[in-house]
């Protein structure tokens, strides 16, 4: 019995059909309509392009601890930085938090049995393996030189790699971010449990709320782009070319008005993911609820106006670059007051140091500096001089690395025992956390000074006197990389020799931890019916402290 | 409820899905499902309406110059026909409420016609356009050997020398040699007529003209760009109207099995909205493509 | 280093924008660690402080508090339009060039900058202003995008093809400052630099009128082939290296595309540099461009000579056996000075890439 009943009278979980074990053929997981069962495979599928995309940043560093281009020829390390933003952005970054973690949580969260349409859920996942496989086959023909954002008129008129069949990759792979963001919001409507009102909603589901908006009204218009990249490249259209009396900088706005938008997508679930963490490991109700969750809503809606930060230097008119530069100012705000309002949460909180919360605080540390860089990025007299170096590659793995994958990674290892009913190594967590921490401000930090002393981005060479802080910059790299491989190991390894987590190992009132680790295929035993406020960590939200302290005491006795 | 009555409950009610608790609920999804899904199909058009629009305020002469070779009668017609098959699909719909098998099938039969209509005049459009080279891509226009013209042939096809041909909307239509298939913009009676600089936008002063005199090939390479968003976007259009008519049928099957009744039609209204905003997008389509600086006498 | 700014972070100042755009930069670094300091300390302090004591433990409520809220958004919003307003004044200035500036046209290519003067003078990967004048470049691109990038004068701006982009500086202080281009173009973008020279306005006249003091043929040829006009990030060997080698040519017989020999003497150096394409070397790509109308008679005098240089007693009029059919190894070193004591020379026929 996984119910309150049980959890009440002190019962240890009794062994039970669950998601992993509901079906044990090849068809049950490839058929499947369960919500769970699609994240976990989403989330093989992501760590193996995360994987292949760190070999891409592993060579990458490695060329440029050397002023020449020496270890790789310059049209190699085009196509290895290229390839290494478009599988981290779009086979890794965007899919990562939404597909596994919003997947398996969702429904969870909202006291659902899955979310509304569970097979274009699985559809989602068949067009993610369609786009990801198309891509991966280019990449083994010869792979594309172009830079993540395929700029006209290199793309369609000069580059002599598959463009096409990447750009196709990724036009399919987009369809699958506009499933599962359409699914998401349809969930959020119709699927609340009973007494779950929007403001009892965690704001990790306020904050998917927000980035399926984005998904779903952003996506079309990258299809659409890419798509006439490829139709300008087949039939030489002059759309983009200007000897025929197209416009490059048409490609331009065409591509940022969803490529920013996109970073969106990829922070506001990170964002979603420390809120939880920061009120669950201090025990406390996050402060500014209301704030929040508005200012993740604020973030989608304001992305959508700032595309034009992209392109200062682009030739774009003076006027239109005051306009994206002030809405670039708004559009910080929301950010800095979620900040604050975390920082706030830990007052007169009950804080725990779990590997969870050690991610979280990173986060806020990191995502500091990543969007206060962005400011400087935003400020035009200064962006004229910082466009194009390390400047700008050092900003966007701040919020990229050190913001959505830190937090990615608190999510897992939040919800680990969750989806595998397993506890992982504390120590190890810990220590991986740490490192991953310090390599990677070793890696990045340099990077901003290297921007400011004009190093431009996509150079394999480079002049001599740059060379320090690149060597810097690659040691980090190897530390990071070391501590973003250790958790495979140590997740791995609780899969089989974990402790068993047990239902709610914290003794959390998210709807997710009243249900059994794994949970059943159903979810509930029985469909809660909501009567507390979100974030009441007493009992008033039917947790069994008492109980829970009863068999802690009684396990510390027995040891 | 516990599964095992959960599942007892599923069996009395016709259609429900297992995540569903009862019929509103999945109702009210997969209606924001439809519609979210409808919003994002209008931005993915909205990016093509946008190239247009960009390209229309920069080269306004070609692309009127453009339209003026579309059939507006054959386009004003697939608007009727669009909008009648909205009429019998809201019908459907309305029938299906009712439960009425025959006329949904009835109706369901009709919008198919219409669809298949609508699609058939693009046909007879495309082909008009192959058999003229105006499909803006080479090799995809009807190949017309050297010997086959009569009289009007001026010169030999090299990509410098592309001839232009007036052309007298008058007299019937003359083939110009086009061994190729290549896109071959043959009214230059605007060009020739020599523009107006007054009137032309920037891009157009730089557009046209080389050495400043009315260039053909430059003026043809713009018309050439306006064919070019016809078709892609003429051409998604009808791709979606062929998802439409397969949807149609898939539905008139399940009609014909009295699958719908008033407890039971919301997949009659869900595919009842994806075909009223097929049929939106070629509201907005005609008139910009077909209407738009359109020459209606000559 | 290069620069020898007293603050080794910051590239050199070199314009009348610099000490605005550095000075803003500080400004937002000292805003930022306002802001991430006391976050950062009150972060530690508070899990500290209050860590948990017990297990389980439920805290007093907070839900929140208006006033901080409204707080910690107005004043953020706040010093953020004073960023903008910093910012879009030195753009401001950045985007309106000076009535009275002087004109210099900027012709980007893969991989190249072609720098055209007022006065006729031209350059390659290089430009020379003059110091305290308003330069306006107009600019533009052959084929992609490309970035003309000059970190000193804290300003930059990408060429697009089929328009003009400018941008202007006034340059403060004479010296030697980097070049890049810093939009993504394809092969050799990133070596697609150079220098910018600014000189005393004296020195700016002289250079203008062609005089390069001092320098023999030889020296003035290696100048100009490793610097000025660039040919060194082709013919200079390493990984980089396309063109055909130079070292221990002079006077060899070369195979040509389409099975002609022909000999390397004066004519055929002085042919390569202005119709590199009639005379393209087996096994190499046609790639090379013309330098037709943008070296001078002396100049292309000086290139002949250098690379008459480059062979052991080419001067002596003596040449070494050519052996046959040997595969040469690409050289190791950037510098295209040929190794000292190398008795053979070695022929050009069947090196492949």
């Amino acid at each position: 019995m996984q119910t309150q009943e049980a959890i009440v009278q002190g019962l240890a979980a009794e062994p039970k059909l669950n998601y992993l074990t509901n079906g044990w053929t090849i068809r049950s997981w490839l058929l499947t309509k369960d919500h769970k069962r699609i994240a976990i495979m989403y989330l093989i599928s992501v760590s193996v392009f995360f994987f292949i995309g760190g070999l891409y940043a592993g060579a990458i560093r490695l060329e440029l601890l050397t002023p020449a281009s020496d270890l790789l020829e310059s049209g190699t390390y085009n196509k290895v930085f290229t390839q290494h933003g478009i599988l981290m952005i779009f086979f890794f970054l965007i899919p990562s938090i939404p597909a596994i973690l919003g997947n398996f949580l969702l429904p969870l969260m909202i006291g659902a049995k899955d979310l509304a349409l569970p097979r274009i859920n699985l559809l989602s996942l068949y067009i993610y393996w369609a786009g990801g496989a198309l891509v991966l086959f280019a990449l083994m023909q010869g792979g594309v030189d172009t830079g993540w954002t395929f700029y006209a008129p290199y793309s369609t008129t000069f580059s002599n790699t598959y463009v096409m069949l990447v750009g196709l990759g990724i036009f399919i792979n987009g369809f699958s971010s506009i499933l599962t963001g359409l699914n998401f919001i349809v969930s959020i409507h119709t699927m609340r449990a009973p007494g779950m009102t929007w403001f009892r909603l965690p704001l990790f589901v306020w904050a998917h709320y927000a980035t399926s908006l984005v998904m779903v009204l952003g996506t079309p218009v990258i299809a659409i782009t890419i798509l006439l990249l490829a139709l300008e490249r087949v039939g030489k259209i002059g759309i983009f070319d200007p000897s025929i009396g197209g416009d490059p900088i048409l490609f331009q706005h065409l591509f940022w008005f969803y490529s920013h938008p996109a970073v969106y997508i990829m922070i506001l679930p990170g964002m979603g993911v420390i809120s939880e963490l920061i009120s669950n490991f201090s025990r406390k109700k996050i402060f500014g609820y209301e704030f929040i969750a508005f200012s993740s809503i604020a973030i989608a809606v304001f992305g959508f106006l700032v595309w034009g930060h992209h392109m200062f230097v682009s030739g774009q008119s003076m006027y239109a670059g005051l306009v994206f530069s002030f809405l670039t100012m708004v559009v910080a705000v929301p950010s800095a007051i979620k900040v604050f309002n975390w920082t706030a949460t830990l007052y007169k909180g009950s804080i725990s140091f779990d590997t969870p919360m050690l991610y979280a605080i990173g986060f806020i540390g990191l995502f500091l500096v990543g969007g206060l860089t962005g400011l400087f990025l935003g400020a035009m007299g200064l962006t004229v001089h910082l466009t194009d170096t390390y400047f700008i590659v050092a900003h966007f793995h701040y919020v990229m690395v050190g913001g959505q994958v830190i937090a990615y990674l608190g999510g897992i290892h939040y919800w680990w025992p969750k989806m595998t009913g397993k506890m992982y190594s504390e120590f190890w967590g810990k220590i991986s956390a740490m490192l991953i921490f310090v390599g990677f401000n070793l890696t990045f930090f340099p990077q901003f000074i290297l921007g400011y002393m004009g190093m431009p981005r996509r150079y394999a060479a480079y002049p001599e006197e740059l060379q320090v802080l690149n060597i810097f910059s690659t040691a980090g790299a190897s530390v990071l990389g070391f501590g973003l491989l250790m958790p495979v190991v140590y997740l791995g390894h609780s899969l089989i020799f974990g402790k068993a987590a047990g239902d709610n190992p914290w003794m959390l009132p998210g709807l997710e931890w009243r249900t059994a680790s794994p949970p059943p295929t159903e979810n509930f035993e029985k469909m809660p019916v909501v009567t507390w406020e979100a974030y009441e960590f007493g009992e008033e939200s039917g947790l069994d402290l008492e109980g829970a302290r009863k068999r802690d005491a009684e396990a510390t006795a027995a040891t | 409820m516990s599964t095992h009555s959960d599942t007892h409950e599923h069996h009395n009610t016709p259609g429900l899905q297992h995540q569903f608790e009862d019929m509103k609920q999945q109702e009210d999804s997969v209606s924001i499902g439809m519609w979210m899904f409808l919003v994002q199909e209008i931005m993915f058009f909205g990016g093509l309406f946008t190239v247009y629009l960009v390209f229309r305020s920069q080269y306004p002469m070609a692309f009127a110059a453009g339209s003026n070779h579309l059939d507006a009668f054959l386009g004003g017609l697939n608007t009727l026909v669009l909008i009648v098959s909205s009429l019998t699909m809201a019908l459907t719909v309305y029938y299906a409420q009712k439960g009425n098998r025959n006329m949904q099938v009835i109706l369901i039969v009709l919008t198919m016609i219409f669809g298949a209509a609508f699609l058939g005049v693009k046909a007879i459009e495309y082909t008009d356009k192959y058999n003229h080279g105006l499909v803006p891509v080479t090799g995809l226009n009807k190949k017309i050997k050297e010997e086959k013209t009569a009289g009007h042939s001026v010169g030999h096809s090299s990509e410098h020398e592309k001839p232009c041909y007036e052309v007298d909307h008058n007299a019937p239509v003359v083939e110009h040699p086009n061994p190729k298939g290549e896109f071959l913009w043959t009214d230059c009676s605007l060009a020739k007529l020599g523009l107006d600089t007054n009137t032309l936008t920037v891009a157009e002063k730089n557009g046209y003209f080389s050495n400043d005199k009315i260039d053909a090939n430059k003026f043809r390479d713009k018309v050439r760009i306006f064919f070019w968003i016809y078709f892609v976007m003429t051409g998604l259009h009808a791709l979606h109207m062929i998802i439409g008519l397969g949807l149609m049928a898939w539905l008139g099957w399940k009609a014909f099995r009295n699958t719908y009744s008033s407890e039971y039609y919301m997949p009659v209204e869900m595919s009842g909205l994806y075909w009223h905003f097929v049929d939106i997008v070629w509201i907005f389509l005609f008139p910009l493509l077909y209407l738009l600086g359109r020459h209606f006498l000559h | 280093m290069q620069n020898t700014s007293w603050v080794p972070l910051f590239p050199e100042q070199a314009s009348t924008f610099a000490w605005q755009v550095d000075l803003l930069y500080v400004y937002l670094i000292v805003v930022s660690v306002a802001f991430t300091i006391p976050i950062v300390a009150a972060v530690f302090f508070f899990a500290i402080k209050y860590r948990a004591t017990e297990k389980y433990a439920t805290p007093d409520e907070m839900h929140g508090s208006m006033v901080l809220e409204v707080a910690w958004s107005i004043i953020p919003f706040v010093i953020s339009m004073t960023i903008f307003l910093g910012g879009a004044i030195i753009y401001y200035q950045q985007f309106t060039p000076p009535a009275d500036s002087m004109d210099i046209y900027v012709v980007g290519k893969q991989w190249m900058w072609k720098v055209q003067h007022e006065t006729g003078q031209r350059e390659i990967n290089a430009l020379h202003v003059p110091v305290g004048r308003n330069i306006k470049l107009t600019m533009t691109t052959e084929d992609t995008l490309h970035n003309f990038d000059i970190p000193a004068f804290r300003t930059k701006a990408d060429v697009v093809p089929g328009r003009y982009t400018y941008m202007w500086f006034n340059a403060t202080k004479p010296g030697k400052y980097r070049l890049y281009c810093a939009e993504y173009c394809g092969l050799n973008h990133s070596g697609m630099g150079g220098w910018v020279y600014v000189m005393e306005q004296r020195d700016f006249d002289n250079w203008l009128s062609g005089n390069v003091s001092g320098q023999t043929p030889v020296e003035a040829g290696k100048d100009l082939f490793e610097n000025k006009i660039g040919c060194a990030s082709c013919h200079a060997g390493g990984p980089t290296q396309r063109g055909a080698k130079l070292e221990g040519i002079f006077n060899q017989d070369v195979k040509l595309v389409g099975g002609a020999t022909v000999k390397a003497d004066d004519n055929y150096i002085r042919n390569s540099i202005l119709n590199p394409a009639s005379q393209i070397v087996e096994g190499y790509q046609p790639i090379m461009p013309t330098y037709k109308g943008q070296v001078t008679e002396e100049q292309l005098n000086s290139l002949v000579a250098y690379i008459k240089s480059l062979t052991p007693n080419a001067a002596a009029g003596m040449t070494a056996p050519a052996a046959a059919n040997t595969a040469t190894a690409p050289a190791t070193n950037a510098n295209s000075t040929p190794a000292a004591n190398k008795p053979t020379a070695k022929p050009l026929a069947n090196s492949s890439k």
